[in-house]
This record gives structure tokens, sequence and C-alpha cells, in this order.
């Protein structure tokens, strides 16, 4: 029977096809954009920017987010999920190559001084802003750079290990005491990395990254709002690696209850994200306070009222009436449905934030937007292939496979 | 039937060899015996706080709350201060519960039921603070929304106080609910057990009339997680609307938009600690050391290393706001009234920080999470800690406000509002000392359950099965 199992991912070539196809659809977008915005008015300019910005810090963090779910299931001890833990490992080892989008996207934003994107790089405009400039302590361009290349490095570096120390696990069985020893040296890394995720992910990367495009505006909210925003979505893409994986025959210990507790996950944290997203909107609008309000007034009352309200049914509304029957976190087809599904709403929310920011008076969402998306969509595809093809799809010495083969939710 | 299976990696979480019928004897035998000297010098010590507090409610009642040092800019002090505390001491029980439940973590089964006891005292203590806050008491039946002969005069439904009084209201149901209906089995089991009549009586009337057919174990089922499924939201939405009560004012260090996970996460926080302090303490008395193990203890030590560095990350997300904001009177509640340790409250402020953030922080060492007179001592001091969250967020933020001429001395409590706390500790431990003696402190059935797949017999059952290979066992057990 041992024989029968498929463990090894051979990347099919249709794959490969629809991925270079992709990209290729992006690339062009890219130049494209590039040609009518990109060397256009100032404005249209900041939006192609902006354009690529939002999709590559999402996808960035969406992937990052995989490494956090291996993480914190491993100093959890948990089981169940071991016989998928090798798609998360998969998903993060993009961490370094969306990661480096963003640094160069970043790096061209703080050194080209685009103050249209950040306005706080506009040293004349900061000189006469005593907000911006009581800031400047933490917005200056040396501590966002140094900050970005340390965060960026440092999940790379530590997703790096946690994935080295998991082929330990396709290595040689195991026994009492070194699956201890095995698990220990796990819990250590992911100590680090969950350590490392809550001063970056948690708060300090998304106050850089994107509360300082609306540079007067804050909200001590903002950095866990964004964390619940990425880490469905990460759980929603992990969803459906898992799903492909099974359709083509790979992952034949991986079942419906495994399937169902995705569903949970995906349940429970967009639930989760709407709690965040109300805590911070209610309490916004309850004080009415100008000087925060100012976020939300063009947004809720302006021209991206649609999308306003789009998003909350997407990532609210749906999930919680669609995924609360047990049979539905069961079905493939309707998993893979709500998976992506909520990928597009927190990719819809990320483009609220970032281009409802840099476009106030004119929502731009158009082929460029999904162009680019297409880009990155490629560009997953392709090295999470990649990735999965390098390795055996279960690490079949991991001290607890065994009971996450008899998982039963 | 599918196999149930746990890696030998994972303690036991019932030690020592039991049967089903150790069980019942080991956690039964307390209620059996007659109680020690101990459990009477504790309970009476317990009851005469209690009488204390109701001296002190009985001066408020009387003479008025001024009474208590409450002032012009400090309207609330001690007593919401001590009802904040208490709601969050009240979240373990609901936690352990439901949302451990649903993450199917075994280790719970061993302390939930004391867990859910502490829940339901905590709340019952918490909410005597906003209740003889209003002074003329006997007016409380206004906070109920009902068509009234008082003309236009209805409740506030715009207040976070109001939603208050829904949310804990409902909380304290649910908890009660889920609680009695996991007791009934195991008031049954005492009730079968019992030698004389009037225990078989009592018990039988409170397990009502439970027979432990396939029946009423499914009924019993389906009825825990439907409550499971109402207490989930509840163990959020009650500590987001209590910091709402806060957070939708416009006062300095008050209105933030982090406070309600960071509520949520402090009250988990809280509660474990007091969860920690209790059971330590059941488990030396009554000698459940197989049930509580030291995996238990540490399991919740690295609960509290968790939610206490998610309330550290709150703490100085706030701080960075502050700054960040460049509001200027965010800037004095944070840099001055709070974190500067030489202002009147600096101390609390600093003292906060150091039992809530930092000293969990030793939780980070295996050893150190499973010694027990660490876990006690550290059990007391984020307690402690939590309790002066609270006060520096009421009290630092409110002590000088917005106009300089109406800055008052230095808040300090009376004798009455001191009684009052100290007479909530008398009800809360005259409640568990109650528990403790009539009730099963630990789930009989429940721990039955868990024995088969975690208790220390069956795990050295599964040696053949740690021996093959995943394929093997796969092929064997896979459904």
């Amino acid at each position: 029977m041992a024989s029968s199992i498929k463990e090894q991912f051979e990347i099919p070539s249709k794959l490969k096809t629809w991925a270079y196809a992709l990209i290729g659809v992006g690339l062009l977008a890219f130049i494209v954009g590039f040609i009518t915005k990109g060397r256009g008015t100032e404005e249209e300019q900041a939006q192609f920017i902006g354009i690529i910005m939002y999709n590559t810090i999402f996808w960035t963090l969406v992937c990052n987010a995989a490494m956090f779910f291996v993480c914190i299931h491993t100093l959890a001890w948990s089981g169940w999920q071991q016989v998928f833990r090798r798609i998360p490992e998969a998903i993060s080892t993009l961490v370094p190559i969306f990661g480096s989008i963003t640094l160069v996207l970043l790096l061209y934003i703080v050194f080209s001084g685009n103050h249209h994107i950040y306005h706080w790089l506009d040293t004349k405009a900061v000189e006469g802003d005593a907000i911006l400039k009581g800031k400047s302590g933490f917005l200056n361009a040396k501590f966002f750079v140094i900050w970005t290349v340390l965060t960026l490095g440092l999940w790379s570096l530590l997703g790096w290990r946690m994935r080295k120390l998991s082929s330990e696990a396709d290595q040689a069985s195991m026994n009492n005491e070194s699956g201890k020893t095995y698990v220990w040296k796990n819990t250590v890394t992911a100590s680090l990395f969950i350590v490392w995720f809550g001063l970056t992910v948690g708060s300090t990367i998304h106050w850089f990254w994107l509360m300082s495009l609306d540079a007067h505006w804050y909200s001590t909210m903002y950095s866990w709002y964004n964390f619940a925003s990425t880490f469905v979505s990460g759980i929603s893409l992990i969803t459906l690696w898992v799903i492909y994986l099974k359709n083509k025959g790979y992952l034949e210990y991986t079942n419906q209850e495994h399937l169902h507790d995705l569903g949970k996950y995906i349940f429970a944290f967009s639930i989760f994200w709407a709690y965040l997203w109300f805590a911070q909107y209610m309490l916004i609008w309850y004080s009415n306070q100008p000087e925060e309000t100012i976020y939300f007034k063009h947004r809720v009352q302006g021209p991206y009222k649609g999308i306003f309200f789009l998003n909350l049914i997407i990532n609210f509304v749906c999930p919680i009436l669609i995924l609360m029957k047990r049979s539905v976190k069961r079905n493939y087809t309707l998993m893979t449905f709500m998976a992506v599904l909520i990928l597009f709403g927190h990719w819809i929310d990320f483009y609220l934030e970032v281009m409802g920011t840099i476009s106030k008076e004119h929502v731009t969402l158009g082929w460029l937007d999904f162009g680019i998306l297409s880009l990155f969509v490629g560009l997953m595809i392709l090295f999470v292939a990649k990735a999965l093809a390098s390795k055996p799809l279960v690490a079949k010495y991991d001290p607890f496979l065994k009971e996450s083969i008899v998982h039963h939710t | 039937m599918h196999l149930k299976y746990e890696s030998q990696l994972r303690e036991p979480l019932v030690n020592g060899k039991k049967t089903y019928h150790d069980v019942t004897e080991d956690i039964v035998r307390p209620i059996e015996a007659k109680p020690s000297k101990l459990w009477y010098i504790g309970f009476y010590i317990a009851v005469a706080l209690l009488l204390f507090g109701i001296y002190s409610v009985y001066r408020d009642v009387t003479y008025g709350i001024g009474q208590w040092n409450l002032n012009k800019t400090v309207g609330w002090g001690w007593d919401i201060t001590n009802f904040v505390w208490w709601v969050g001491i009240g979240h373990a029980g609901t936690l352990i519960s439901a949302i451990l439940l649903l993450f199917r973590q075994g280790w719970r089964t061993g302390v939930n039921r004391a867990a859910e006891a502490m829940t339901i005292f905590a709340v019952m203590c918490a909410g005597q603070f906003p209740i003889w806050h209003m002074g003329r008491v006997w007016m409380g039946f206004f906070v109920l929304p009902y068509p009234n002969t008082r003309g236009p005069l209805w409740v506030n439904f715009n207040s976070p106080l109001l939603w208050d009084v829904f949310a804990i209201s409902t909380y304290f149901t649910v908890s009660l609910l889920f609680w009695y209906s996991g007791l009934l089995p195991d008031l049954a089991t005492v009730r079968d057990r019992a030698k004389t009549k009037l225990r078989k009586y009592l018990y039988g009337v409170a397990s009502f009339g439970w027979n432990g057919s396939t029946k009423h174990w499914q009924r019993h089922e389906s009825l825990s997680l439907v409550l499971a499924g109402l207490s989930a939201p509840l163990v959020l939405s009650v500590h987001t609307i209590v910091s709402f009560d806060f957070a939708t004012s416009v006062i300095p260090g008050w209105h933030t938009t982090i406070f309600p996970p960071y509520f949520v996460a402090g009250a988990i926080f809280s509660g474990f600690a007091m969860v920690q302090t209790l059971l330590l303490i059941v488990r030396k008395v009554f000698a459940m050391e197989d049930y509580i193990t030291i995996g238990h203890i540490e399991a919740m030590n690295k609960v509290i290393v968790l939610t206490g560095s998610i309330v550290g990350c709150a703490y100085l997300t706030e701080l960075f706001m502050a700054f960040y904001s460049q509001n200027k009177y965010e800037g004095y509640a944070f840099f001055y009234s709070r974190a500067n340790f030489f202002s009147p409250y600096g101390w609390a402020y600093w003292g906060m920080m150091t039992c809530n953030v930092l000293s969990p922080q030793i939780f980070w060492f295996k050893k150190l999470r499973r010694n027990l007179f660490v876990t006690f001592f550290m059990s007391v001091i984020v307690n402690i800690g939590m309790w002066f969250e609270r006060f520096v967020i009421i009290v630092t933020s409110i002590y000088r406000d917005y106009l300089p001429s109406s800055w008052t001395v230095y808040y300090s409590p009376s004798i009455w509002e001191i009684g009052f706390y100290v007479g909530t500790f008398g009800l809360f431990f005259t409640c568990f000392f109650l528990f403790a003696k009539y009730f099963p402190v630990i789930a009989i059935a429940e721990i039955k359950h868990v024995l088969k797949t975690s208790g220390e017999s069956f795990k050295e059952s599964v040696d053949n099965i740690e021996k093959q290979s995943a394929a093997e066992f796969a092929h064997e057990y896979a459904h």
C-alpha cells in the first residue's frame, strides 16, 4: 500500500502554463500601466505605485501569515494539521520573494521622495506642520528603511529555519527522546518567530507601511485589524492549496475532517476580523472626533461607499451565513468558492486602505489592479508549486503525524 | 468506531493508572467526608470578610455614596476598578468551557468545573459594584427597559453602561446554565452513592432526575454544544462592552480603538491567574494532584505568558500612539499622569507594567512554568497587576481633567470603599468554599471520557502503535 501513495508532488505542466500566463498578463499590465500612468501626472504616478504597493504588501503579509500558522500550531503542540503542514511551509517560501518586491518598491518610494504616497517624506511640508514634525522621530526615511529591512529579513530567516527543521522529520523515525528534541527545536524557532511577528505584524510594520499613508491619522487598533485580515486570507490560501492537491490525488491522509477544521478557522477568523473592524469603526464613529473620523469620511460617504460596504458583505456577511453550516465546511467545491471569495475580499480591503487614501476622489479599481493581481497570483502559484515539489508532501516521521491521520473533528 | 489515539510525547492528563471507579472515589470523597479544620477556618474568615462588606454597603446605602472618597473629577474610583477587575477574572471559566472545547484542548477537563464556578462567583462580585454605586439602589429597576409610567423616560440605549447590563446578565445566565448542565451527571453520581435519605433527596433534586440513559446523554451533549456556541462569542463580547464604557468617551487615555481586544486579552490573563491561585490550593487540600497535573498548570502558565504579552503589546501601542498622534491631551495622560514615575500615580503605572508585562515573561522557561511556588506567586502578582491596570486607566485619566481649577487632591479610598472590596472577597470565597464542599470540583464524567485517550494506562497501551510507520498506521486505522 505504502508505495502507491503519491508523496512527491510533480508540477503539472498545465499549472505551469497557467502560472506563466498569469505572470505574462501581469507583466503586460505592468508595462502598459507604466506607459499610460507611470509616466503621467503626479497623481497618475501615485496611483500606479499605489496599486503595486497594496498588492505586494498584501501578498507578502498573507504568505507570512502561513508561517504564522505553522508557528502557532508548533507552539500549541497541535497535531491535527500535520498532514498538510508542508503546504503553509511552501507558501511561506514566498516571503523573501514578495518581500523583495515590497522592499524594492518601498525603497523606491523613499529614495525618490515620493510624497504623494508618503506625505511625511516631504521635508518642506513637515517643517511647516507641527504634527508631522512631532512624529518625525518615528516617521523618517532612515528608521523606515532599517526597520523594513530588518522585518523582512527576520521573517525570511526564521521562516527558513522552521522549514529546515521540518525536513528533519523526513529523515528517520523518531523515538520518544528524539521526538521531544525535535519538538523542542521547533518550539524555540517558532517562539522567536512569534515574538518578532508580534513586534512587526502585531504593531510596527502596519504603522510604517500602511497607516503612515494618512500621515496625520492614527488608530491603535490598526495593526491588529490588518493582522486579522491577512491571517484569514492566509488560511484561505492554505485551504485552496490543500483542495488543489487533494483533487490531484495527493495528500492521501488529508480528508474532510481537516477541511472541516480549516473551514472553522476561516469562519472564526472572519468573525474575528469583523469584530475588530466593528470595534475600530464604532469607537471612531461614536466619539466623532474630526482627526479620527477623517479616515472614514470619504470611504463611507464619498466615492468609496460601494466598496466600503462590499468589503463588509464579502468578508463578514458571506462567511457567517455560508460557512455556518457543517456540510458547507466539508464540501470541497463550496470551500474552494469561499476561500477564493475571502482572499478577494481582503484584497479589496487592502485596496480600500491604500487607494482610498492615495486617490481620495476617484475609485480607480480597474484593469491595472487586476493585472497586477494576476502577476502576484501567477508568481504565487509558480513558487508555491516549486516549493511543494522540492520536498515530500508529508513529513512522515513527524511525531504528531499519526494524530493527524486519525483526526476526527 | 475510529481509533482514539494520542502521541506518547504528550504527558498523560490523568496520572496513576486509574479505573473509572477510582476517578469517582477520588473526586467524590471530599464531598462525603466531614470538612477539615482548615476548611472551617477558611470558611469563617470568608464569612467574616463578607459581613464586613455587608456593613460597608449598608453604610453606603444609608448615608449615600458620600461615604466613599469619590470627588469632583474622580467619579469612578475603587468601585469601578473593582467591578472591571472582577468581571475580567470571570472570563477564564467560559474561555475554558467554550473556546478550549472548540479547540479540543483535552486538558480543560481537569480544570473546567472549578474555573466555571469561579467565573460565576466572580461575576456575582462584579455585579455588586455598579448596583451599589447607583446610590439610590431602590431605583435600580430603572435600568430595565420596559414601557413605564415615567413618561418618555426610557433607558439610554446609546449608553455603553446600559449595554453592560445586557452583556453581563446574559453572560451570567449562560455561564450558570453551562456550569449547571455540566454538573447534572456528576450530581447524579453523588446521589447514587448517598448513604443518608436527606443527601439522596437533595442531590436527587439537584440532578433533575438524571438516570444516565442514552437519551439523557444525547440531549446533554447537544445542550453542551449549543451552550458552547452561545458562550464563545460571550467570551469576547462582555469585556468588549466593558471596554466601551471607557473607549466611547473622549477622555484622554480612555478613547482608543484597541481597547476591546486588549481588554479581552487582559480579562483572560487575570482569569487564568485566579484559576491558578484557586486550583493550586484545591489540588493540594483535596489531593487532586493526579487530575490537576503539573501539565495542566504548565498549560495555563502558557496562556498567561501569551495573554500577558498581548496586553503588553497593547500597552506599548497605546503609549506609542500617545506620542505618534501628537495629541497633547493624550500625551499628558500617558507621559505625565502614567509613565512619569514621579507623577502622583506614576507608581501605579509602573506597578502595572512590572506585574503584567515584565514578570510573566519568566514563563518562557519550562522549569518555571512547572514550578508550583513560582506559579502561585505569579498568579497573585498578575492579579495585583490587573487590578492596577484598571486603577491606572480609571484614576489617572480623570484625576486631572481639562479644567485645572477642578483638579482634585490625591484620591485614596475611604474605609468603606475598602470594606466593600474586601467584602466581595468574602462573597467570592464563601461561595467557593461551599462549592468545594458540596459539588464535585472536577468534572467526573468528562475525566472518565479523557481517561480512555489520555490516561496513563492508555498511554502505555499504544506502545505498539508508536512503533508503526505512518503508512502502516494509516493502512490500519485511517478512516
